[in-house]
């Protein structure tokens, strides 16, 4: 496979994965805002911003922090690279590339999403209309997940999982260091509203708020949200899920094992720990510190893999 | 007037009896939904294109329901025909770059080949292997009459086109699958095939793979017959490549992959020689691979088409094609040339001022339809233009007759109305010589219109083979 190749097909799944994210953070931040607190109605943009890796620039393009405005910004602008709209541009150029290197569906998949959003962009919204499209945003993200399947699982299918599983564990721990302070254990459990409402978004932005009532019984403490995010492998965006398939797909690779076993090197002592690890242990070592040195870890993965295939 | 369909005003032609009783039942609610149906289907699967004045949005080509078709025995002689023809090309590219002895035997001049542009000097007294320059032509050809087929031109660098051949079969199928239960359509599918058993049968002298390793060299994205190369690598199985994924080490060519570096024994390239390599040909050129030409000289990689294979189908060589063929095979040429005056010459250049109302007048080096003069429909001002341009650059034009292109039944506005077609066969010479069964028929959409190119408001249509 040529090294261009494996590039674009680890950034496609990076870019329809980021898209997904933007876009069920557009859904949390457009639910909170239905909701009354006691100066009015809740106001979670700047969060959905910090949380989306967009608030600075968005500060030099806007005043203010404005429903309108930020919708705007993540979804359709063109002058945010992480937009919805960017990120399907984005994925749809690099597929043009390599659609050699997927199924015809994959190819199909991703350029009528793109042909749809051009459509979209054109017409006029309101902001009821903002559902339809984060709804329609994380269908399309499906459809081509769904189109992956048929894919040979060769060295092209692993590049593709490693974009997503990189992608996709930068996004929930970002998420995490956004919130991680309602994770943190109260003197008691109070289950007041701010609560309880923070806790939704949280679950909700990793499209896992009924996963979460399935997986544990009981109350809903925040230990136990926690433990869903960080360490529970049957939590597909859970930190130690991502950072398990990040491993498989990596040592799934039939290129070049030196180049593999120097990536896998790097990763080992994080996916021990995350593996063994229990979150009391980490909540006492600190949870912001542990996201922190997670974010910078995946950080270096993605880099290494950078410098050693698509160079 | 030859209208492939109508004998006469009331007589269809046999071969067309069927598509005559399907047009009948179809219902103008049909159409429209079909053709919108393809619309979206084309642009689905990214078969657009773009032109020289770029708009924002990608275009596709308009695609006719109604398909062209060919019997057994007419498509038997254009067959023989075109492979005559492309086989007499490349022997000419093998005499020109060696011996020359066309040139000595004094059919064609010396000065006209050895001064084109296209001709290129580095390749002299090499030969690619099985003397095969060009492995892939395609023969622009146009009908006036029931055996009368005229080649306007030759394309034997890096024609495109095929990947709508092959996609316009393949959304006639899936919208009217009865049309091909009731018509035996020969199948065009395996022309992806029958393209790489030509490449790698063309595989250089030291290459030891007996499965050599074949890419397609895209210039990129940009390109307009961007989705043609992806389309046929895809096919093919085998990497498109940039030249950027390319590289020379000592005496051969890799491709860098995950893997690290892998051996690459044939480039079929759809870039043109001025972008191959920097050392040889444009050292301005930021695309390219440095010492590619230096590999290919030595039997380390084979590049298809060859270097320098465009002057063969240089419109100034064109006049010299049937010459070529008595003289390379010794045979009588099956297709026709159009009369062409060369405007290099003094009184031929006289006859095309004094006749210019009657002629069409092209670019030697033009394409696509841009840069030419259709005299008999040109207003006077264009005329008196072309007339200013021909005195002052003679070298730079060719004029012909108008000919009487066929007519084709089209559907404009759900209505059946006749339109003008030519047609491009491909054909592949690499250990055999091989013509697909079909090609690309293109239609000019425009009432009355001549031009048939994409990019003047020409469409495309089916065109089938039918089985003996």
């Amino acid at each position: 496979m040529l090294s261009r190749t494996a590039e674009y097909l680890y950034w496609i799944s990076r870019y329809m994965e980021r898209a997904e994210t933007t876009a069920r953070l557009l859904n949390v931040g457009y639910r909170m805002s239905l909701f009354p607190n006691p100066s009015g109605y809740n106001n979670e943009w700047e969060s959905v911003l910090s949380a989306a890796g967009a608030i600075e620039s968005y500060k030099n393009k806007y005043n203010t922090i404005e429903q309108r405005n930020v919708e705007d910004y993540l979804f359709f602008d063109e002058s945010n690279p992480s937009s919805v709209y960017n990120c399907i541009l984005n994925a749809r150029n690099n597929a043009l590339v390599v659609r050699t290197s997927f199924t015809p569906e994959s190819w199909l998949a991703i350029n009528k999403t793109y042909q749809e959003i051009l459509n979209l962009k054109d017409k006029k919204f309101t902001k009821s209309d903002l559902p339809d499209l984060t709804e329609w945003t994380v269908e399309q993200v499906n459809l081509f997940r769904g189109s992956l399947s048929s894919l040979l699982r060769n060295d092209g299918y692993n590049f593709l999982f490693l974009g997503l599983f990189i992608e996709r564990a930068d996004n929930s721990a970002r998420l995490l260091d956004v919130k991680y302070f309602v994770l943190l254990p109260k003197p008691q459990y109070v289950g007041g509203n701010i609560d309880n409402m923070q806790w939704s978004i949280l679950l909700r932005s990793l499209s896992s708020f009924r996963a979460f009532r399935w997986a544990y019984d009981g109350n809903i403490t925040a230990t136990k949200i926690a433990d869903f995010l960080v360490l529970n492998n049957n939590c597909p965006r859970s930190l130690s899920f991502c950072i398990q398939n990040i491993v498989k797909h990596l040592t799934n690779l039939t290129c070049s094992p030196e180049k593999v076993g120097r990536i896998y090197n790097n990763l080992k002592d994080l996916n021990t720990k995350i593996q063994e690890e229990k979150i009391e242990a980490i909540v006492e070592y600190g949870l912001h510190q542990f996201v922190t040195q997670f974010i910078r870890k995946i950080s270096s993965v993605d880099h290494e893999i950078h410098k050693e295939f698509f160079n | 007037m030859f209208n492939e369909m109508y004998q006469s005003e009331s007589v269809i032609r046999n071969h067309y009896n069927n598509i005559n009783d399907w047009l009948d039942q179809m219902t103008s609610k049909v159409i429209l939904e079909k053709n919108a149906e393809a619309e979206t289907h084309f642009r689905n699967i990214g078969i657009t294109f773009s032109t020289n004045n770029e708009t924002a949005r990608e275009r596709i080509i308009p695609f006719d329901l109604i398909p062209r078709i060919f019997t057994y025995t007419e498509w038997l002689r254009l067959e023989r025909g075109v492979i005559q023809r492309a086989k007499a090309l490349n022997a000419f590219l093998a005499d020109i770059y060696n011996q020359g002895e066309i040139i000595k035997a004094n059919i064609i001049p010396k000065e006209i080949i050895y001064k084109k542009k296209s001709f290129e000097p580095s390749m002299f007294g090499f030969s690619p292997p099985r003397d095969i320059y060009s492995p892939i032509i395609g023969i622009d050809l146009v009908r006036t009459g029931p055996n009368d087929y005229f080649v306007l031109e030759d394309n034997c660098r890096t024609p495109s086109g095929v990947s709508y051949m092959l996609e316009n079969r393949e959304i006639m199928m899936r919208m009217f699958p009865d049309l091909f239960h009731n018509n035996r359509v020969t199948p065009i599918d395996d022309y992806p095939t029958r393209l790489l058993q030509t490449l790698m049968s063309l595989a250089p002298i030291k290459c030891e793979n007996p499965e050599p390793v074949c890419v397609l060299l895209t210039p990129g994205p940009l390109n307009s017959a961007y989705y043609e190369h992806s389309f046929l690598s895809d096919q093919m199985g085998i990497e498109m490549v940039e030249s950027t994924d390319l590289f020379v080490e000592g005496k051969y060519l890799y491709m860098k992959t995950v893997d690290g570096p892998k051996r690459v024994d044939v480039v079929y390239r759809r870039i043109d020689d001025d972008f191959l390599d920097p050392l040889c040909f444009n050292p301005q050129s930021v695309i390219g691979i440095p010492g590619i030409m230096d590999v290919y000289r030595t039997g380390g990689v084979n590049i298809c088409s060859a270097p320098g294979a465009g002057i063969a189908d240089d419109k100034a060589i064109y006049i010299y094609v049937p010459e070529m063929i008595k003289f390379y095979l010794g045979e009588q040429p099956i297709l026709d040339n159009v009369e062409t005056w060369n405007c290099e010459k003094e009184h031929e250049l006289k006859y095309v001022l004094d006749n210019i109302n009657e002629l069409v007048v092209k670019e030697v080096d033009g394409s696509g339809g841009y840069g030419m003069l259709i005299g008999p429909k040109s207003s006077k001002s264009s005329i008196d233009e072309f007339k200013t341009k021909l005195s002052t650059n003679p070298k730079g034009y060719i004029a012909q007759p108008l000919l009487d292109l066929s007519f084709s039944p089209t559907l404009i506005k759900n209505q059946v109305e006749g339109r003008r077609v030519d047609l491009r066969p491909f054909c592949l010479i690499g250990e055999q010589a091989q013509l697909s069964s079909g090609g690309l028929t293109r239609v000019a959409m425009n009432e009355g219109s001549f031009v048939v190119n994409s990019s003047q408001g020409g469409g495309v249509k089916d065109t089938w083979v039918l089985a003996e």
